[in-house]
């Protein structure tokens, strides 16, 4: 069982009109895992979602949730699926708790206690009672968590969870799916625009662009990448004199005037005590030498080709 | 489905708005009865309904006297004429100053209980679409099929509240207004082949609010499809309640061509069969009804194709 893929997308293909939306996609998500999608706007990340949970058709292939295919099945195929949506949107007029009913009596199973018990778990206790429309948007956010983890689903679908959320309310979410992840085993797929976060979430990314599957693989594949060479910055007096005195060294990829009067240098790691050595003989001081890791970001725009990220 | 019914339920009467129409309701028939009764019902109490028949029948004779009568007046007006004679005959009392007038004439704001439950069931769709929570609820182990139909029964169980209402309200409104006697005073009606029977007022009240009650069923199906197709609850409350308004209307203008006995407004309402006056010659109860199942089954198959069929892109 456990190496039986939860979610299982096989040549799933979307078209609209004479627009092939989704193209092909073929990837399996393990238990366990925190799977990230990301791509450009457009690129179809949203669309495969809503194809996984059922809002939209599949023109082609299928996609089969625990075994069980999500167009033919799909009560019970859904059943063991949570998704929050960018903005979970829910009924204003009723209260959190209400809320939460609403969608408590649409799964078997799901008993008061739960709900409490969900309640306390994304600390809405204080104000669960009241109207959603008084909620601001991170209970908002709380509340859609709250509704995903209801029916403790096998498999948890965050579309742009992050959205509205503060820097600590991230940081709580990130957390808070490990935890999920490591002791409940449950199945995380989550997009988003915040490649940062991504980086520091995801166990596997997955790159879609203009529909197709660009390339899937951990997430430390990604941001080391593959080439030996690093950039590094280097906080040395003065910097113009440094850059100069560095032109002239071995070893060097390349080398520029970063901000704040900081050099940018890429090289190998081998290289640098030369470097730094060489920089103290033309008189030149140095503050700090640090490692700048590409970033997901670098390697998105790399494989992307840039563009707008969303 | 019972707990989706419950659902439904749940975010209908758990809005202010749902009780301000059932106020609302409640108002109208209030009003209503009291301007009835402060025009003419106050002077028919008592005893003078006797006197009130023989002076209807003279009026009837004499215009039954004049030559260019219309056949159908004619007809309605020996009706009158027989139905009086009959309560004189058997000493019971018209319905003249009892509260059974202004309970029956209540029956006519069953109109009110159709453009209420077509707001409701116009936003119930589109409004889910509008404020998104349609795709928390389409993520459920809940068919669509499944939600629409709990949809649909909870507008049943609306319109069946607003019903209860104006009946309660307006019994208890009447009651007080021309006093709680008569309770047992039946209703005298001639039937097709021209007897007079004596009927339980009660039960031919709800038989005339359930005939109603089907053109309300009609027009909320028609919102339901066009809520459903356009998500627009705007929309679906104005081409619903305009077709309610319009209708009649546009069958006026039509009234000349065979084919308009085939349209919906020419067969919603079916107390035309009642009264035995229909709308083109040759109609008949159950050709309504078979014209009416037709929309009915129409309406709720492109509600239940577009509604299943269609993505959820917002």
């Amino acid at each position: 069982m456990k190496n039986e893929p939860i979610i299982s997308l096989s040549h799933v293909t979307k078209r609209i009109g004479r627009n092939t939306i989704i193209d092909d996609l073929t990837f399996d998500v393990p238990q366990g895992e925190i799977f990230g999608f990301l791509g450009p706007n457009g690129a179809g990340k949203t669309t495969t979602i809503r194809m996984i949970v059922g809002l939209m058709s599949i023109t082609k292939g299928q996609i089969l949730i625990k075994g069980k295919n999500i167009k033919t099945e799909f009560e019970q195929a859904i059943r063991h699926v949570g998704t929050i949506v960018e903005s979970p949107e829910m009924y204003k007029y009723l209260s959190g708790y209400h809320n939460l009913v609403h969608y408590a009596r649409m799964v078997p199973g799901v008993t008061k206690e739960r709900i409490d018990e969900v309640v306390s778990l994304v600390k809405l206790e204080e104000r669960i009672h009241d109207k959603v429309k008084k909620y601001s948007l991170g209970m908002r956010q709380r509340l859609g968590i709250a509704q995903a983890l209801l029916h403790r689903p096998s498999l948890l679908i965050l579309d742009e969870p992050t959205n509205g959320l503060d820097p600590a309310g991230i940081r709580e979410l990130r957390d808070y799916l490990r935890h999920l992840t490591r002791t409940e085993g449950i199945t995380v797929i989550v997009s988003s625009h915040l490649l940062s976060e991504m980086e520091l979430m995801c166990d596997r990314v997955a790159i879609l662009q203009r529909g197709k599957l660009a390339d899937v693989m951990p997430v430390q594949d990604f941001t080391q990448g593959n080439e030996q060479a690093q950039t590094y910055l280097i906080q040395a007096q003065p910097p113009e004199q440094a850059v100069a005195a560095m032109r002239d060294m071995e070893g060097i990829k390349e080398v520029k005037l970063a901000q704040g009067g900081n050099v940018e240098v890429t090289t190998e790691r081998e290289c640098i005590p030369d470097i730094l050595e060489g920089l103290m003989k033309n008189q030149i001081r140095i503050y700090g030498v640090q490692m700048v890791s590409q970033s997901l970001e670098d390697r998105f725009l790399e494989i992307t080709g840039g563009g707008p990220i969303g | 489905m019972v707990n989706l019914v419950l659902n439904e339920n749940m975010k209908i009467y758990r809005r202010v708005r749902t009780w301000i129409l059932v106020g609302l309701m409640a108002a109208f028939v209030l009003f209503v009865n009291f301007i009835e009764w402060h025009s003419d019902g106050k002077q028919a109490k008592g005893e003078g309904w006797r006197s009130e028949l023989k002076q209807e029948n003279r009026q009837y004779r004499e215009i039954l006297k004049q030559p260019k009568l219309g056949e159908e007046d004619r007809a309605f007006y020996q009706e009158q004429m027989a139905l009086n004679h009959y309560h004189l005959d058997h000493d019971i009392r018209s319905t003249d100053g009892t509260m059974w007038d202004g309970v029956n004439g209540s029956a006519s704001l069953m109109i009110v209980i159709t453009i209420f439950v077509i707001i409701i069931v116009s936003d119930s769709v589109a409004g889910e679409f509008s404020s998104g929570t349609i795709k928390l609820l389409l993520i459920r182990p809940a068919s669509r099929v499944k939600i629409l139909v709990s949809k649909y029964i909870s507008f049943l169980l609306f319109g069946l509240l607003l019903l209860i209402t104006l009946f309660v309200i307006s019994i208890v409104v009447n009651g007080i207004l021309y006093g709680f006697g008569y309770m047992d005073l039946p209703l005298v009606s001639m039937t097709a082949d021209g007897q007079i029977v004596e009927r339980n007022m009660v039960i031919n009240l709800w038989k005339t609010y359930m005939l109603n009650g089907i053109s309300t069923i009609m027009y909320v199906t028609m919102a339901f499809m066009i809520s459903s197709a356009f998500r627009s609850s705007a929309m679906a409350i104005g081409f619903s309640i305009g077709a309610l308004f319009a209708g009649n209307i546009v069958l006026e203008a039509l009234q000349r061509f065979v084919w308009s006995k085939y349209l919906l407004f020419a067969n919603t309402d079916l107390t035309q069969y009642l009264d035995g006056h229909p709308f083109q010659e040759g109609m008949t109860l159950s050709f309504s009804i078979t014209v009416l199942v037709f929309y009915f089954l129409v309406f709720n198959l492109i509600s239940w194709l577009l509604f299943t069929r269609r993505d959820v892109a917002a």
